[in-house]
């Protein structure tokens, strides 16, 4: 049915297109009296396209395509070209190279990679010969000293009620664990006691072991866990012990040892009525100063500061800021909350 | 990923349309017909154009057409029938089809990247636990809308240009409707209308004259050939293309007037269905869009594979799953290059431009490469190879053939001027002649001046003025008496004229014509200025003359004179040219003439060009083989050395037949030869003939030539100028329409303008095409290398768990701002070697990304990077306090917020946000190193072969405002915007800037001998795996 209205309509056009030349050629006053030309247009004027041959094959074509073969042939034959790929067992190849080729891209590849290493290594080398192991090249990122607190159980809230000792029993053993390094009998045998008010300075080469000060875990008085092993918790009256962080070569002014205090961060700031600092100077002594890393260093106890306190208000969520004072340090930046500073609540329930 | 759904979408229903619409009355079937063009797959595009047209208003008489349209010849339709019918057939669409030119085309080119980035970047925001990608998603939105608005800018820019070609189709028709003659804006028109068409109009829609005086019309529009047509109101031919009765909508009318009936509008029209039917012609995808998809494919592969890999070694790490997917994703995401498609684009519209400085006006940014690939042009004959001007060629006086220049200004005439002869023919050239300057074109030169009349006597006109001076002058001295003027009968045409010379009262008959019947008129000729009887031998050498001149492919002219007795003829005679009382028998020969449109003088330079790039030039014209094969001869198409079938048989003296097809390198096929042949049989001409010439084509058949040309597996590159040429302009991998003589359609249909008709101005596109071919290459392997630097740090970040060395954010500023403008810098690269003396690529083979650029980019160069950029992050971490030791395995911990003590490799300890500064000031780090070695990377990627002394380092000026702009972007980045947390980059100290410089210069070296041994042994094991 298609084929012949096709047909029926075929031989119009064909002509169409070659009128041109004619006319182009008369409209440019023929002078060119080619008789052959003529002749052959004729002749070209005679032939009408063999369109039915054509189409025949065409629309086998298109019986061919309208059967159509299922999609998932393709995908089939997709899949084994990639096998083929893979693995091409005729010519024994994978990924279209032979197993010479591959080896010899391997090796090639293993000595370059061995090279690269190689200069990686050196380069490496020599960059770590240039840095000390002592000391920290730059210590400006770590400075100002940050501050912690313990008990640390992942967070700053400390949630406890005064009856039910599962409530605060991990903070005890938490503080326990944390004050073992303390030990007055482990600081006096390992360091050495040394004159308090001043830098506790150890000239020398880098790589000298030096002395540490001690730092007895009696200085912590009733947060020492030693009367009361319960650190307070058991009364409502929490203990909380502050450090500094360290940094090497970190001294703070002379004369003037950094302080800390603390109070209501936000709100009634009698929620707050007492705290007791031990050591009741409630800094950190000078003598701990300076550091000189951990290699050389071994010893070294972080002083402390603990924080009684012995009557906050109950029932209640107390936000507490604890900042540590003196000269050169910051405690009010606002990206960090931990520098110079450290906000935490108490919600002692009884 | 060009097509237009709606080609697939209605395919069945669409052809059943057709047959039942074929049964109604004729003029249903057109409804139809844009609906169905459209609707058949491309193989039947051939049979499509030939079955185009039925159409039997022309055999109509008057009357008949009357009664068929209901209308009335002198009073015309009434308004209301007028009215009624607009209502029904809808009003006539006022423009021919414009290519789809809109947000979607764009779309089409983003759409890759679109996938890869947004798809990522969606599913990023999904899961916003990703360590700072909460906001990533939105930015990476962002660049996609950003790119894709830069894309659509850039395309828009060159539409622009389009757009300010795009002529105004008529807007008024001077219509009869209620008797009464009306003007009303041309869309409005409807079948049966009576329209008045008058010299200078463009025909509102398809018309059947009913009464014309002296109308002549240029059917350019359609067929692309300027010569005026007559038209009159008789039916003349069979087929209404070349019937004199019928005028097409948006030809031209160039003289007389005419009165006509409408018969079809809007796009049932002639030129509106083949407008229509070019639309329907599938758009290919272009081999550049070919090549980002499968440049696309790799990357996605890569990305996909890895992240993977990388989940399953995250899950076997007993990484939660869903941080496995997060890493997943992060993985695929660094993998995306989302700076590329801007760097593409911009490449490529700068190529754009530089080629619409050289007269190539690209529409389709991506048929920039087209042309560079091009392995076959098809291209036409008039115009593009020829000055598209008929110009004296020969002459032939004194039984001599002399030549004249056919150069572009003529002004080189070396023929001798001194014989008597010369002077009589020069003043028959200069007085039988009709033609004449516009006047007011005194300053411009003589060649480019406008002519009244038509090609051979503009041709004859323009040579007498350049070598006579002022013919207008003489004209004037030479006062004219009588004139017949050519016509097809007589083919000669004849004036009479007074003589300048005061003391001769003679009259001078002069002649020209048809050479044979000028010469039956003769009985003497001119030989030295000496009349001599004309005899045997004489006309002999006429023959040969003619003969030979004739074998050029060459219009020849003949001229003769005769000095009218005084006696018989005094002054006051008075010569009536209907009786002719005056001798047409026994003149003077005097010589010949011979003119032919001559190739542009660039042309065989380029086609030269052409052959040793590998590119096939294939000759399509209309005209006669004769002439086609003389041009061909002339401008290289068919080189010296090489015939035809037909110079064999001539050389050996044997039959044709006898001739062995596979001797002949050149082929000159008719389109009547054409015609008879099968698809194979087209196939084996084109495969086994280096030169082809195909002569006497109609443009349909251009249509069958590229789809032969096709099937071998080429990239065709046609020309074209007409209507009709616009299937086969479509069809074609990459269609070159003429700016001149092109007609609006043919424009639209094409990727590309020539602004100068000129055949060399492609050869300087394909020039830039293959250049622009290297350099994206060249551009995507810069862009491909950082990307494993930037991927490294992640898939460490997971195995070792390392601090990240590299944030997102950092890696948008490196592929968004400091590698754009340097990627970009690659286009102005010059070529390494001269590119137009090698193959066309390979559509399969020589890929854009191939597996060398890759292996080479990111195991090579890339990982060299990445080493380089640790080597930077070690040491700024190292000098911080965290050795590398250290710092193995401490991610976990380094990202608890909650833990603000962290100690590092001396004991001092970290509160969070000091770890996340330093961590900034190592993506800082790692920026800058990927930065600097960047620039080793761009300055090895000018060359793949040659060494970057060869090539020169400071050639290309754009490269080093590109490593400047890097430079300087990465320190504003530190230096300005290092305080604004939410970037994520700080100051950082000066030294580190210079840690990466030894690795960059590694880079460098490591390519230079790479560079070497590729020279050392070409095609040698190390040129085919290095090589990209």
């Amino acid at each position: 049915m298609r084929r012949q209205h096709r047909s029926r309509r075929a031989p119009t056009f064909p002509h169409g297109y070659r009128y041109r030349l004619d006319d182009q050629d008369e409209a440019n006053q023929n002078y060119l009296a080619d008789e052959e030309e003529e002749a052959e247009e004729e002749a070209r004027v005679m032939g009408v396209p063999n369109l039915e041959e054509k189409e025949k094959e065409e629309e086998q074509n298109e019986e061919e395509e309208g059967q159509g073969q299922p999609t998932g042939n393709t995908w089939w034959q997709k899949l084994q070209l990639m096998n083929e790929y893979l693995w091409d067992p005729e010519q024994r190849m994978s990924l279209a190279r032979t197993g010479q080729s591959w080896s010899l891209i391997l090796v090639i590849y293993f000595f370059f990679y061995a090279s690269l290493a190689a200069v990686i290594t050196v380069c490496m080398y020599t960059l770590f010969l240039t840095i000390s192991t002592y000391m920290p090249t730059f210590t400006e990122r770590v400075k100002p000293p940050g501050v912690m607190i313990r008990p640390f159980a992942h967070s700053l809230n400390f949630n406890f009620n005064v009856s039910e000792p599962d409530t605060w029993q991990h903070y005890v053993i938490s503080l326990n664990g944390f004050l073992q390094g303390y030990n007055d009998s482990l600081q006096e045998e390992m360091n050495v006691d040394c004159p308090p008010g001043q830098y506790f300075i150890q000239d020398g080469n880098e790589d000298e072991d030096k002395k540490a000060c001690q730092f007895k875990r009696s200085f912590l008085k009733n947060c020492s866990g030693l009367e009361d092993p319960t650190f307070g918790y058991s009364t409502g009256q929490p203990c909380i012990l502050l450090k500094m962080n360290r940094i090497v070569g970190f001294r703070p002014e002379l004369g003037d040892p950094v302080k800390v205090s603390c109070k209501v961060q936000r709100g009634d700031e009698n929620d707050i009525r007492s705290i007791n600092y031990y050591p009741e100077s409630a800094s950190f002594d000078l003598r701990y100063y300076p550091y000189y890393g951990k290699l050389t260093h071994v010893n070294y106890t972080s002083p402390l500061v603990a924080m009684h306190f012995t009557d906050v208000v109950k029932n209640q969520v107390v936000p507490v800021q604890c900042q540590l004072k003196g000269k050169g340090i910051i405690n009010d930046v606002i990206n960090d909350h931990f520098v110079g500073r450290v906000i935490f609540t108490l919600n002692i329930e009884t | 990923f060009q097509k237009t759904p709606e080609i697939y979408s209605v395919e069945l229903s669409g052809t059943k349309d057709v047959k039942k619409t074929d049964k109604g009355d004729g003029k249903q079937k057109y409804r139809g017909l844009k609906n169905k063009c459209s609707n058949f797959r491309k193989n039947d595009q051939i049979e499509e154009i030939k079955e185009e047209l039925d159409l039997d208003d022309h055999k109509l008489s008057s009357e008949e057409l009357e009664k068929r349209y209901g209308t009335n010849i002198i009073t015309g339709l009434s308004s209301a029938r007028a009215a009624e019918l607009l209502a029904r057939m809808g009003p006539m669409p006022s423009t021919l089809p414009r290519r789809p030119r809109d947000c979607q085309d764009v779309m089409c080119l983003t759409f890759p990247w679109r996938d890869l980035v947004l798809g990522s970047g969606s599913l990023l925001s999904l899961t916003p636990l990703l360590i700072t990608q909460v906001y990533l998603g939105a930015v990476l939105a962002l660049v996609v809308i950003l790119t894709g608005i830069f894309a659509y800018y850039q395309e828009a820019k060159s539409t622009n240009i389009m757009a300010s070609f795009s002529k105004m189709i008529p807007q008024q028709a001077l219509v009869i409707r209620d008797a009464e003659k009306k003007t009303i804006p041309s869309e409005q028109l409807v079948v049966g209308d009576i329209v008045e068409i008058k010299g200078g109009d463009q025909i509102p829609a398809d018309i059947r004259l009913l009464s014309s005086q002296g109308c002549k019309v240029d059917n350019s529009s359609l067929t692309g050939e300027s010569e005026p047509q007559s038209r009159s109101c008789d039916f003349t031919h069979d087929n209404p293309l070349e019937t004199k009765n019928i005028g097409f909508y948006s030809t031209t009318c160039l003289e007389g007037t005419a009165t006509g009936m409408v018969i079809n509008t809007g796009d049932r029209t002639i030129i509106g269905q083949i407008a229509s039917l070019a639309s329907g012609v599938g758009n290919e995808k272009t081999p550049i869009a070919i090549e980002i998809e499968h440049f696309v494919h790799i990357v996605a592969g890569v990305a996909v594979s890895i992240g993977i890999i990388f989940f399953i070694i995250a899950v076997s790490m007993k990484y939660p799953v869903l941080y496995s997917i997060i890493f997943l994703i992060g993985i695929i995401v660094a993998n995306v290059p989302e700076g590329l498609l801007a760097t593409v684009t911009v490449t490529l519209s700068l190529t754009a431009k530089r080629m619409a400085k050289k007269n190539c006006l690209v529409k389709n940014l991506e048929a920039v490469e087209t042309l560079g690939s091009t392995s076959i042009i098809c291209s036409d004959k008039t115009g593009t190879l020829t000055q598209n001007r008929m110009t004296v060629a020969h002459l032939w006086f004194d039984n001599q053939i002399f030549m004249a220049d056919t150069s572009e200004d003529h002004s080189n005439q070396i023929f001798d001027q001194s014989s008597e002869t010369w002077a009589s023919l020069a003043k028959i050239i200069t007085l039988c002649n009709r033609a004449e300057f516009k006047p007011g074109q005194e300053s411009i030169p003589i060649m480019k001046k406008t002519v009244v009349g038509d090609a051979s006597e503009t041709a004859l006109l323009k040579f007498s003025e350049v070598i006579l001076g002022d013919v207008m002058e003489v004209r004037k001295r030479n006062r004219k008496v009588a004139e017949i003027p050519f016509n097809s009968t007589n083919k000669f045409q004849l004036s009479i004229h007074e003589t300048d010379d005061p003391n001769d009262k003679r009259f001078l008959m002069v002649m020209k014509g048809a050479p044979e019947r000028i010469l039956e008129k003769c009985s003497t000729i001119m030989i030295n200025g000496q009349e001599q009887p004309l005899d045997q031998s004489t006309a002999k050498a006429f023959h040969t003359a003619y003969m030979e001149l004739g074998g050029l492919g060459e219009r020849v002219l003949g001229f003769c004179h005769l000095y009218l007795p005084a006696d018989e003829f005094p002054e006051t005679y008075s010569f009536d040219i209907d009786t002719m009382n005056f001798p047409t028998s026994s003149l003077c020969f005097v010589g010949l003439l011979s003119m032919i449109d001559p190739p542009r003088s660039t042309v065989p330079d380029a086609v030269t060009k052409c052959r040793s790039a590998g590119i096939k030039v294939i000759m399509v014209t209309g005209d006669h083989p004769i002439t086609a094969k003389a041009i061909a001869r002339s401008v290289g198409i068919i080189s010296a050395n090489s015939e035809t079938v037909e110079d064999i048989a001539k050389r050996l003296n044997i039959a044709v037949e006898q001739v062995n097809e596979w001797d002949a390198k050149a082929a000159v096929v008719t389109g009547m030869e054409l015609k008879d042949m099968s698809q194979e049989q087209l196939d084996e001409l084109l495969a086994n003939h280096s030169e082809i010439v195909f002569a006497r084509t109609s443009p349909q058949q251009k249509l069958i030539i590229v789809e032969g040309c096709q099937r071998l597996g080429a990239v065709v590159a046609v020309t074209g100028d007409g209507v009709n040429d616009s299937p086969a302009l479509k069809k074609a991998d990459i269609g070159i329409a003429m700016g001149i003589a092109g007609s609006d359609a043919a424009k639209n249909a094409a990727d590309m303008v020539l602004l100068d008709d000129n055949f060399a101005s492609i050869v300087t596109g394909v020039e830039e095409g293959r250049l622009i071919f290297d350099n994206l290459k060249k551009t995507i392997a810069y862009t491909l290398t950082k990307n494993i630097a930037e991927l490294c740090p992640f898939l460490i970040y997971i195995i070792v768990g390392l601090p990240l060395p590299i944030g997102t954010i950092t890696i948008l500023f490196i592929d968004l701002g400091t590698d754009i403008i340097p990627s970009i810098a690659l286009a102005y690269e010059k070529a390494e070697s001269d590119i137009m003396n090698r193959k066309p690529r390979h559509k399969k083979k020589d890929r854009l990304v191939n597996k060398p650029l890759a292996l080479y980019s990111y195991l090579h160069v890339g990982l060299m990077q990445s080493l380089g950029a640790f080597v930077v992050y070690f040491t700024v971490y190292s000098q911080e306090g965290f050795r590398p030791s250290t710092l193995i395995g401490l991610r976990l911990e380094w990202e608890k917020h909650s833990v603000n003590d962290l100690e590092d490799s001396y004991g001092q300890e970290w509160t969070r946000y000091q770890r996340q500064y330093l961590e900034w000031t190592g993506y800082t780090a790692f920026f800058i190193a990927i930065m600097v070695q960047q620039i080793a990377d761009l300055i090895i990627r000018k060359t793949r072969r040659n060494s970057i002394f060869q090539q020169g380092l400071f050639r290309n000026k754009v490269i080093w405002v590109g490593i400047a702009s890097q430079i300087i972007i990465a320190l504003i980045l530190s230096y300005g915007l290092g305080s604004i947390t939410a970037l994520n980059f700080t100051m950082l100290r000066a030294q580190y800037w210079f840690v990466a410089v030894p690795y960059a210069i590694l880079i460098w070296v490591y390519d230079e001998v790479r560079k070497f041994f590729i020279r050392l042994y070409p095609g040698g094991w190390w040129d085919k795996n290095m090589y990209y």
